[in-house]
């Protein structure tokens, strides 16, 4: 009998430490899938986590094996950081390109997520003459 | 007989530089770049000129950037600022522009996206 428990004791714990695995193993993965880098930066934090947080929001919508819109993420960001801070902002989304831009002083922001890179950067808006 | 055989092989050595001489290839001309205005808010005259500016600076640079520089730069030069440029294979984009300053054009396989804003 006290053998018998030993050997359900021991198989339990073998059966959690599996499980406790697997959970890390999918976490990695969760993580790995939408890996942030930012690569050139001015810009408040709490904008570049806006950015950040909308990128990654819209990669988590499509659905599973889709191509990303790349005009369709630069629309989305474009125009939530238009009506939260102010006209007017620009989006490059993309896999492949370079860019020479002024830009706003603290309205910049270039990073990847996943493979894919995005530039998002302000200008001034001129008022128009009466 | 011995005289003839010094002419015949007198002759085939006169033969032999002839077949030897080395033809100069012709030099193969460049083919122009094939130039597709994708989109465009701007003046003719200077869609053309943002297209010979991008040709000029894709022979003078490798680098997707200092194209994009070089032309961003020229324009900023002849046309005031600011302007903004984009240049690659792979990029969508979303961007406000000021009335009649925005050119989206194909160089072969590369895009490049020449605004003004700001």
């Amino acid at each position: 009998m006290e053998e018998a428990e030993k050997e359900l004791e021991r198989r339990s714990k073998f059966l959690n430490s599996l499980i406790q695995k697997k959970k890390k193993g999918i976490e990695q993965h969760e993580h790995e899938s939408f890996k942030v880098h930012v690569r050139a930066c001015d810009m408040p934090l709490p904008l570049q986590n806006r950015a950040l947080q909308c990128a990654r929001l819209h990669l988590e919508s499509m659905p599973p094996g889709n191509k990303l819109d790349n005009k369709r993420l630069a629309l989305a960001l474009k125009k939530e950081f238009d009506s939260s801070y102010g006209p007017a902002w620009h989006c490059i989304v993309g896999t492949s390109f370079g860019s020479y831009v002024t830009h706003s002083v603290g309205g910049f922001l270039y990073f990847s997520i996943d493979k894919v890179y995005i530039l998002l950067f302000k200008t001034a808006v001129e008022p128009l003459d009466h | 007989m011995s005289e003839e055989a010094k002419k015949n092989f007198a002759g085939a050595l006169t033969a032999r530089p002839n077949s030897d001489e080395p033809k100069p290839a012709p030099v193969p001309a460049v083919p122009p770049k094939k130039v597709i205005i994708k989109s465009a808010d701007m003046i003719p005259d200077m869609q053309k000129e943002a297209v010979d500016i991008a040709v000029a600076a894709f022979e003078k640079y490798n680098v997707e950037k200092d194209v994009a520089e070089q032309i961003k730069k020229e324009f900023d030069k002849r046309h005031g600022p600011t302007w903004h440029c984009i240049v690659g294979r792979n990029f969508g984009s979303y961007v406000t522009h000021e009335t009649n300053h925005f050119v989206y054009f194909y160089l072969d396989q590369k895009a490049v996206l020449l605004f003004k804003s700001g």
